[in-house]
């Protein structure tokens, strides 16, 4: 037990002190940025934290629900929506959050993504894009920009990448909003605003890995990828002032999409509703 | 004079009859991985690197306790307490 830290700080209170630390993430990661926002995002809402669950599949950004004293589910890699649909049926009381790689909820998972916002399913989904694989030393993803590179794309990425946000409002989701790691502290209002929302939410956390995609493309060290995001994110409002070809280098932050209704849950309560009705007479 | 520079003004006179936040920083060496991210941007240069380039907590007395190093390290490695008007003194 770290007790020394305990008592001072939030972050502690949510640890899994039995597990190694410190975080197997390289130095500088963002991941752990993130894992920090997520966290003080649940502990200002006030959350019951054994009716959190935390869902991840497999990449670095799936290490995260292993620090956590929340209910977690360390599931396969791509599939860490179709867990967390069936966790949230079993027990709608639950907050599921998915934290995901850019990877892992778009390449292989990009399936269970698209469907899990036309279902428009509660769960909030956190996806950590890093612009690459990093767990297994820098392949491109469906998010790395065309011509940089990778160890699967030694002389630049032919393949444009998905807009992931753009993605998820097209195929159905409620909330879709994306900051970035050096904007740490927007980024848990952000999520805290996701969890809130019915229906399927969806958090872009714009990081880095500085180690693979960083290192193939001369980007740096963690600091220099971090002052980067720091001059090249925009808000919202800055961003509609810009032409379209200006904005198109930009990171857009913010609230993309917030649409009050139903989610999927509400819908199948009713239902549950209706059938017993019609059984009971 | 346009709105914001009154703002600018009263802003400026707050500074000079405030005092202030000042914070404590606790760096947990166990957990720092060295990557520089608190050296490179506290605002108020409070860390420096060792030779190893690893933090040391440099100038304690400019901290302003504005929390920028606790939500940035990646590694949970450092706290801050912010101090209140009596411990900031001196
Ligand atoms: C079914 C399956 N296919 C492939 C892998 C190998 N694999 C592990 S993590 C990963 C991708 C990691 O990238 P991403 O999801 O973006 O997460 P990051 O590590 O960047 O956080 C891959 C391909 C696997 N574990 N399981
Ligand atoms: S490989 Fe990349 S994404 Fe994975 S921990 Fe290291 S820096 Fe982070
Ligand atoms: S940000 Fe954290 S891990 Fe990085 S050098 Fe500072 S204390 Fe160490
Ligand atoms: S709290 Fe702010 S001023 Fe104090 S050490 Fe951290 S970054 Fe610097």
């Amino acid at each position: 037990m770290h007790t020394e830290l305990r008592e001072k700080h939030e972050i502690y209170d949510y640890l899994r002190h039995s597990k190694k630390f410190p975080v197997m993430w390289c130095a500088g990661c963002g991941i752990g940025i993130v894992l920090g926002a997520i966290i003080r995002a649940i502990d200002r809402m006030g959350l019951d934290r054994d009716r959190v669950a935390m869902v991840s599949g497999i990449g670095c950004t799936g290490r995260m629900p292993v620090y956590v004293d929340f209910n977690t589910m360390h599931t396969t890699h791509g599939r860490a929506l179709a867990f967390a649909t069936g966790l949230k049926l079993a027990r709608p009381d639950m907050y599921v959050l998915v934290v995901m790689g850019d990877g892992d909820a778009l390449a292989i998972g990009g399936n269970h993504f698209i469907h899990a916002a036309r279902r428009n399913m509660d769960l909030t989904a956190i996806v950590v894009n890093n612009n690459i694989y990093g767990m297994t030393g820098g392949q491109y993803s469906p998010t790395t920009p065309l011509h940089m590179r990778a160890t699967t794309a030694p002389y630049g990425n032919i393949e444009p990448p998905f807009p992931l946000c753009e993605l998820a409002k097209a195929a159905g989701a409620s909330f879709v909003a994306r900051s970035t790691v050096y904007h740490a502290t927007e980024l848990d209002r952000l999520i805290e605003q996701a969890i809130a929302r019915r229906g399927f939410s969806v958090v872009e956390a714009v990081s880095y890995c500085h180690t693979t995609y960083g290192r193939l493309n001369r980007l740096g060290a963690a600091v220099d990828m971090m002052r980067w995001l720091k001059e090249n994110s925009v808000t919202l409002a800055q961003a509609e002032k810009m032409s379209p070809e200006e904005r198109e280098t930009k990171i857009v932050r913010g609230i993309l999409l917030d649409r009050e209704g139903p989610g999927y849950v509400d819908l199948y309560d009713e239902i549950i509703r209706q059938a017993k009705a019609a059984e009971n007479g | 004079m346009p709105d914001e520079e009154v703002a600018l003004q009263e802003k400026t006179t707050e500074k000079k009859t405030k005092r202030r936040p000042r914070g404590e920083v606790r760096l947990f060496g166990k957990w720092c991985k060295g990557c520089g991210l608190c050296i490179a941007f506290c605002p108020q240069g409070v860390f420096e690197a060792n030779g190893e380039g690893r933090p040391v907590v440099a100038h304690p007395e400019k901290c302003t306790a504005c929390d920028w190093c606790v939500v940035h390290c990646p590694d949970f490695a450092i706290q801050v307490r912010r101090l209140d008007d009596q411990e900031g003194k001196g």
